[in-house]
């Protein structure tokens, strides 16, 4: 019989724990939680990973009170939600109304039933995808604050603080594995800007076999570079994290750009030629640092101006002071004027003399 | 026939047709006063053609001679009399300077001057307005043309893109 040093029969052990902690994992449900969701500072990333694949993949229906804060009132709707797994979710609003001293609900979701994914705004942004969730948690903190109760369920509250410790956002989770229940967003100021949540919800039982999994999502870069061949420059990154997610060039002419931080969108809409502000009916013009700025809703979410040769339109899901933020740092040239025009006639004239042109 | 009036110096002169020489020599036969006005006439006008032409100045002549010289600058103007001749510091004024003293209000003498000058300003004004409006006219209209964003359209977009979703197109397919 060969004697092995004990060191040796230690080393053999702690490889075997090693190899056996492993399989473990392999055989764990591809929503639980990774270990380094549980050993980071994110303890609640893993919570909503669960929650984002619970709305894709379970059953339900209910009824949404969605509502957005302005500075001076509020917009709100109602949405009637319908998820079949396989099929896909289906919203219908219907505008509720505004409150407050001022505004209008022409910001809000049309009337009309509507097929939408769950991770977009019209789906309530309940479902973000993986890469989404990897965004959020590079720019906040995901952490489990709790138990408590939403639209009459059990609730778990995960909160997502920014670098300075403030609550950027909150989400009430279903403890019955159930879709998110409530999200509310708060601008720096601690202010709850946007709520969406369940005031009624029908969970259907869970499927046999279903394997509840995250979208995976990714950039949707893929024309950038011919974008930024043809003369295109347009920031990669907006104030307040946003960081650009997709950009396209759209046939019928116009470029649309999208910006998230994780947790909130910013979409930008550029297109050649010079804003007929006559023809912008139900819009009211501010002046922003010497611009003018066409607003529409009373969050906020909906503004458009004119830059040089071209007219910029933002639509947005986020908060308030985030998008005049977003907007400041866009381009704001002004409109082409007598000089710019005197200035074309003389290089066509000079274009016209030199025969070499 | 009324009296020849200004036909007699005509007459005179030799610059009546045959018809109406005839008709004013027929009416110098009866008409005394005509007959002497005409006679006054050829004595002045005889008188007149018995006097010498005036001298060309010696000076003018040679300045004309000069000048029809080839090349060569111009001779200076050569003064008869000189004004620089002094008694006790002050200039004696020669005969031709003597002149009568220039009454005129000054405005008058200033005003072919400024309007020369508003001339000027008129032109170039004129000038700089047809190149400001050939600048404008070729440089014609903003070549973007006017639009309204469809903002309903982007509503749509905006709200049917998920964040980070990658490269799917967002599904729109409402239903009334």
């Amino acid at each position: 019989m060969i004697r092995l040093p004990a060191t040796v029969v230690l080393a053999a052990l702690m490889l075997l724990g090693l190899v056996t902690g492993g399989t473990a994992h392999a055989d764990r449900p591809p929503h639980a939680a990774p270990p380094d969701d549980i050993e980071s500072e994110d303890t609640g990333l893993h919570l909503l990973r669960e929650a984002a694949a619970a709305g894709r993949s379970r059953g339900y229906s209910g009824t949404q009170y969605v509502t957005s804060w302005g500075a001076s009132s509020a917009v709100s709707e109602v949405l009637e939600v319908r998820n079949i797994p396989g099929r896909g979710l289906t919203v219908r609003t219907e505008p509720s109304g505004t409150s407050g001293h001022s505004g209008s609900v022409r910001g809000a979701a049309p009337s009309g039933s509507w097929n939408a994914d769950p991770g977009t705004p019209a789906g309530g942004m309940s479902s973000p995808s993986e890469v989404m969730l990897e965004v959020m948690a590079r720019n906040y903190r995901v952490v489990y604050a709790g138990e408590g109760f939403a639209c009459g369920r059990p609730a778990r509250l995960v909160n997502v603080l920014r670098a300075d410790g403030t609550v950027a956002a909150r989400y009430w989770l279903d403890r019955a594995g159930g879709p998110v229940l409530r999200r509310e967003l708060m601008d720096t100021g601690g202010r709850v800007v946007r709520a969406g949540a369940f005031v009624d919800l029908t969970l259907d039982p869970a499927a046999r076999g279903a394997v509840p999994a995250t979208a995976a999502g990714g950039l949707d870069l893929a024309e950038l570079p011919l974008m930024e061949a043809e003369g295109w420059r347009f920031p990669r990154t907006l104030p307040g994290r946003l960081e650009l997610f997709a950009a396209h060039r759209v046939p019928s002419g116009y470029l649309y750009l999208g910006y998230s931080d994780g947790l909130s969108v910013v979409s930008v809409f550029i297109q050649s030629g010079m804003l007929d502000e006559e023809g912008l009916q139900g819009w009211h013009a501010e002046r922003r640092n010497g611009h003018t700025i066409w607003i529409r809703d009373p969050a906020g979410q909906e503004t458009i101006w004119a830059s040089g040769g071209h007219v910029y339109t933002v639509f947005a899901d986020a908060p308030a002071d985030m998008v005049d933020a977003a907007v400041a740092v866009l381009p704001h040239e002004p409109v082409p004027d007598l000089w710019t025009r005197l200035g074309r006639g003389a290089s066509r004239l000079l274009s016209w003399a030199n025969p070499f042109g | 026939m009324s009296h020849l009036g200004e036909r007699v110096s005509a007459l005179v002169d030799g610059e009546l047709n045959h018809h109406e020489r005839d008709r004013a020599l027929s009416h110098l036969t009866f008409c005394a006063p005509c007959r002497a006005e005409v006679d006054a006439v050829r004595a002045l006008k005889s008188r007149l053609r018995s006097l010498d032409g005036p001298a060309m100045p010696a000076d003018l002549t040679m300045s004309l001679l000069r000048m029809a010289e080839p090349g060569g600058p111009l001779p200076p103007r050569e003064r008869p009399f000189r004004a620089s001749r002094t008694f006790g510091g002050a200039p004696i004024p020669s005969m031709h300077a003597i002149a009568p003293p220039d009454n005129r209000p000054r405005g008058r003498a200033g005003g072919p001057r400024r309007a020369r000058r508003a001339g000027y300003v008129a032109v170039g004004v004129a000038s700089a307005a047809v190149a400001i409006g050939t600048l404008f006219v070729v440089g014609g209209a903003d070549p973007n043309p006017r639009i309204v964003p469809p903002v309903d359209m982007f509503a749509n977009q905006h709200r049917n893109t998920a964040p980070y979703g990658g490269s799917a197109t967002p599904t729109l397919s409402p239903s009334p």
